[in-house]
């Protein structure tokens, strides 16, 4: 009955007249078409506008076809990198209480603060020929700026937090009463992590794999300061777009840039089916 | 397996959890740690357990110091308030989890694992439910599947903490008869931890009363209800009337200011009359009555101004005919001394 009495009492308050949700409805429909629908629906409309043929010879491109290979060993190497640091960091700041606790997170979220720019610019700083460790570097043959090995770094660099900060909420509210169980029940600490605490986690796991790849693959600014632009051999995706766009090649600058917008839908169905599965378990009364 | 502690303290921070604590838990005996929270009691099982390490003193399983073994090696029964089922597996999955996760010298096989777990299904009655997610029972039901969970690597303790916190009042009732006729069954040696001294009292064969950090006293049920060793645990255990007392040759006396000592009687070792009977009654003025249930339940103030409370048989209220605002003469059958340590409490 009191239930009752409070809903009746409450619908007035969330009940707005139709103008006004009309209103409301309409301007994120406006504003969403015009910010992020119409940009998207350009850079299909431009890679396509010649037709498909324009748009597969594209591809053909010796230096867009490296500059694709570039982008996924980077994305290949930067997302296990920090999946196993992401686990290990989320597990001990999520299971345990230690002194510097609150520095180490703020740690992990200094490349979401950080702007890439600078990043990229402390690599060169730390690696470069004039840098702290360029001439050690140099000695012994080592190329890390404007080379392969810079987009590597500053890619994990600005990939670091997605994982951990994904699981951290979540393992913390877990608590550590499965794993004691586990432990009392005779399980060895490898065993209580596989079998009972990565299982828990798989979808924010998984959650947080796809924004970091998406993150690892789209990375322009950090990228763009150490990779020098050499055509072919430091050029991303991101980094070819702008190269061929500043040369007039609007279909092949437009026909990469698709590609980035595809991976970015894909993240986002990928992303949808996740958290709704993520819902699901989470939904139950544990 | 007998387990020893001797002399065990623990403190968190600034906090004096366990105080130099000795507590001897004979083979297959069911001894219950009764206290208040923040007693220690929950701190004292996971000790046990090896779950947390003691600052200072030993614990012996069978009279061997255990410090060095962990968790993992004591083989120790842990059942916890919240269950802390493994949620993303079955019921089966769970209990046969202790069998699964052994060394391949010593794991049973399949087969063996599933006649294990099928008669441990069995002693909990949930064989229908092998297949279902902890998150699709009833919480009673997962608190038997802790339990089968924790017995199916015939541990050679069990210690449970608040097995029963986190359910409702009749569930709770209907699964300490049933943990009592399971303990008589298995035999084990168990420990468990409540703050609810009706089931400390009724499930245990000894009770271990705790309050901040220290043990006040260990004894059968009875001895902790009738005999209580200090103020604290006749306060504890049920109901009690407090009153300043003092001592006339020998015998304790209800007095109205305060004195050096405490007078502790419960509810129904009050006698209420309708003339003064004795010499040491005192008269009061009926409040409230409360006449639904076996006992009828009297609140009276006491002509200096305190709430008491008197219980008696309904036979024994429908005799007396009593009325809210009568003003009556009530009598102590039964009452206990305590020197004033802490002031009225």
């Amino acid at each position: 009955m009191v239930s009752a009495i409070e809903l009746r009492g409450a619908a007035p308050a969330v009940r707005e007249s139709a103008w006004v949700r009309g209103l409301l409805i309409g301007t994120s429909v406006i504003f969403l078409g015009a910010f992020l629908l119409a940009p998207l629906a350009v850079v299909f409309a431009v890679a396509l506008g010649k037709g498909l043929a324009a748009y597969a010879a594209s591809f053909r491109d010796a230096d867009t076809l490296s500059a694709i290979r570039l982008t996924l060993l980077a994305a290949a190497i930067a997302v296990p990198a920090n999946l196993v640091f992401g686990v290990a960091a989320a597990w001990c700041i999520g299971k345990f209480e230690f002194f510097g606790k609150s520095f180490l997170i703020a740690l992990i979220d200094l490349p979401f603060s950080v702007s890439p720019v600078v990043a990229g610019l402390a690599y060169v700083l730390l690696f470069g020929a004039h840098g702290a460790l360029g001439p050690w570097l140099t000695d012994h043959n080592v190329r890390v700026i404007f080379a392969v090995p810079g987009i590597l770094l500053v890619t994990i660099f600005v990939t670091v937090p997605f994982i951990a900060r994904e699981l951290l909420p979540l393992i913390s509210a877990q608590g550590n009463d499965e794993e004691e169980a586990a432990l009392t029940l005779g399980a060895s600490g490898w065993q209580t992590f596989l079998k009972v605490t990565l299982p828990n986690v798989k979808w924010a796991l998984l959650y947080g794999v796809i924004l970091c790849n998406a993150r690892a693959m789209g990375e322009f600014g950090a990228v763009s300061v150490v990779s020098g632009h050499i055509r072919g051999l430091t050029n991303t995706m991101p980094l070819q777009i702008e190269v061929l766009y500043n040369d007039y090649q609007f279909v092949p600058a437009f026909t990469v840039a698709s590609l980035l917008a595809l991976l970015a839908l894909a993240t986002l169905v990928i992303k949808s089916i996740v958290e709704w599965k993520a819902g699901k378990v989470g939904s139950q009364p544990t | 397996m007998s387990i020893t502690v001797r002399n065990v303290s623990k403190r968190f921070g600034t906090l004096s959890a366990l105080d130099r604590i000795d507590l001897e838990i004979p083979q297959g005996r069911l001894v219950a740690l009764l206290g208040p929270s923040g007693s220690g009691k929950t701190t004292l099982l996971r000790i046990i357990a090896g779950l947390e390490i003691p600052d200072g003193g030993v614990v012996r399983f069978d009279g061997e110091d255990i410090a060095d073994r962990t968790a993992r090696e004591r083989r120790v029964g842990f059942v916890f308030q919240h269950y802390a089922l493994f949620r993303h597996m079955t019921v089966f999955e769970n209990i046969a989890f202790g069998l699964r996760v052994r060394s391949r010298r010593t794991r049973p096989s399949a087969q063996q694992i599933r006649a294990r777990v099928g008669e441990l299904l069995d002693l909990i009655q949930l064989q229908n439910q092998a297949g279902r997610y902890p998150s699709q029972l009833s919480g009673g039901q997962r608190q038997r599947v802790a339990l089968a969970r924790a017995l199916a690597v015939e541990p050679s303790v069990m210690l449970l903490d608040e097995p029963f916190g986190a359910l409702d009042a009749k569930v709770r009732m209907e699964l300490r008869r049933w943990l009592r006729q399971l303990h008589d069954e298995v035999g084990v040696t168990s420990v468990f931890v409540t703050h609810d001294q009706d089931e400390a009292l009724e499930v245990a064969d000894q009770v271990a009363v705790m309050n901040a950090g220290r043990i006040e006293q260990v004894g059968t049920p009875d001895e902790v209800y009738s005999r209580p060793a200090s103020s604290f645990v006749y306060n504890f255990l049920g109901n009690v009337n407090l009153f300043h007392g003092r001592i006339d040759n020998g015998t304790p006396h209800i007095h109205r200011e305060a004195t050096g000592h405490l007078v502790f009687v419960r509810p129904h070792a009050l006698e209420i009359a309708r003339h003064p009977q004795g010499a040491n009654y005192f008269r009061a003025t009926t409040k409230h009555i409360n006449a639904a249930g076996p006992l009828v339940k009297v609140e009276a103030i006491t002509e200096w101004g305190a709430p008491v409370h008197v219980e008696m048989a309904q036979e024994r209220f429908r005799d007396l005919g009593l009325h809210n605002g009568e003003e009556v003469f009530i009598t102590p059958r039964d009452l206990a001394v305590f020197a004033n340590e802490q002031r009225a409490g």
